[in-house]
């Protein structure tokens, strides 16, 4: 992505959503839904919470492996490795593989 | 005590750089948008309930309620011993608790310790009562960085320390989440406890700010 891009993509991010204390706290609308899924599975006891976060201090240490400064993806995309992976211990793998086969491949998926 | 002002119209840290592609969003937005939908026809979850939950996410859990913890603190001693001893029970009392809010550790800043808080792994947070955290909380470059040179980071958002302030630096963790009791500022002393609430930022409460005088 060029620079120009780069800016332009963050100042449409910056516009006209929410923020706490100064900071968005989701950039965008896919953001808030993964993150909800997996606070919602949580707490009807689908997986515990803490199974959930061994698995995105996991995702997020994969990111930042090769530079920590610049993750190969974005703390929400790490949230989202880290459903798909929990869903996938709870034998739901058919289901996390349906949906990233619903999408054109990207680094993520094929990692 | 430091008077100085973040513009919190922009994020004062030099950290967040996270940056997409329109392309690889829309990717990301359609493999939520497919998960969503298979989880629900398996009836595992609710759009409808997943709107209300993001809903209580981003309205009614944040700082408002872990400044309402600290004022009451600074003017209930009785109420800042419990929450001391045990800040999960102490915050209850107010009426806040839930997902990220067991076992919840105060941490009480005074003239002569600094408290400032990072999980240094992911991003673990009292979400009861400070909210999702902020963009620069979940960075590399300030979980990795307050740890090696806490005064430094500090400083970046403005808070300098006398060399005689003693700095100490929590981890978070799934297990222990701490919340920072600021210092009360000087010039409060009538105020209520509803103004003095008013006053405790999101930031001092992880403890890279003070609570400035009003």
């Amino acid at each position: 992505m060029t620079a120009e891009r780069r800016a332009r993509a963050e100042i449409a991010d910056m516009q006209g959503l929410p923020r706490k204390s100064g900071e968005l706290v989701f950039h965008a609308d896919w953001e808030r839904r993964a993150f909800a899924i997996a606070v919602s599975l949580a707490e009807q006891g689908m997986f515990p919470w803490s199974d959930f976060q061994r698995r995105l201090i996991e995702a997020v240490a994969e990111a930042e492996r090769d530079d920590p400064l610049h993750p190969s993806r974005g703390y929400y995309e790490s949230w989202l490795v880290a459903l798909e992976r929990v869903l996938e211990d709870k034998g739901l793998a058919s289901l996390a593989r349906a949906a990233r086969a619903a999408v054109s491949p990207s680094p993520a998926s094929q990692a | 005590m430091s008077d100085h002002h973040h513009p919190h119209d922009r994020p004062p840290n030099p950290y967040h750089q996270s940056a997409r592609s329109p392309e690889r969003d829309r990717e990301l937005a359609e493999r939520v948008a497919k998960l969503e939908s298979l989880l629900a026809e398996k009836g595992l979850v609710d759009p409808k309930a997943l709107d209300r939950l993001v809903e209580i996410y981003e309205h009614d859990l944040g700082p408002m309620n872990g400044a309402k913890v600290v004022a009451r603190a600074w003017v209930d001693p009785e109420f800042k011993r419990r929450l001391l001893e045990n800040a999960t029970a102490a915050v209850a009392e107010l009426g806040f608790g839930g997902l990220q809010g067991e076992h919840l550790v105060a941490v009480e800043n005074t003239p002569k310790v600094h408290n400032v808080v990072v999980c240094t792994l992911c991003s673990c947070y009292p979400w009861p009562v400070l909210g999702l955290p902020p963009g620069w909380y979940k960075d590399a470059a300030y979980r990795s960085r307050v740890v090696i040179d806490p005064r430094g980071v500090l400083a970046e958002f403005g808070t300098t320390l006398d060399d005689d302030v003693e700095v100490r630096v929590w981890d978070s963790s799934a297990e222990v989440r701490y919340l920072v009791i600021p210092e009360r500022p000087p010039g409060t002393e009538h105020m209520s406890e509803e103004q003095l609430a008013a006053l405790v930022t999101r930031d001092a409460m992880i403890g890279v700010a003070k609570v400035a005088a009003p």
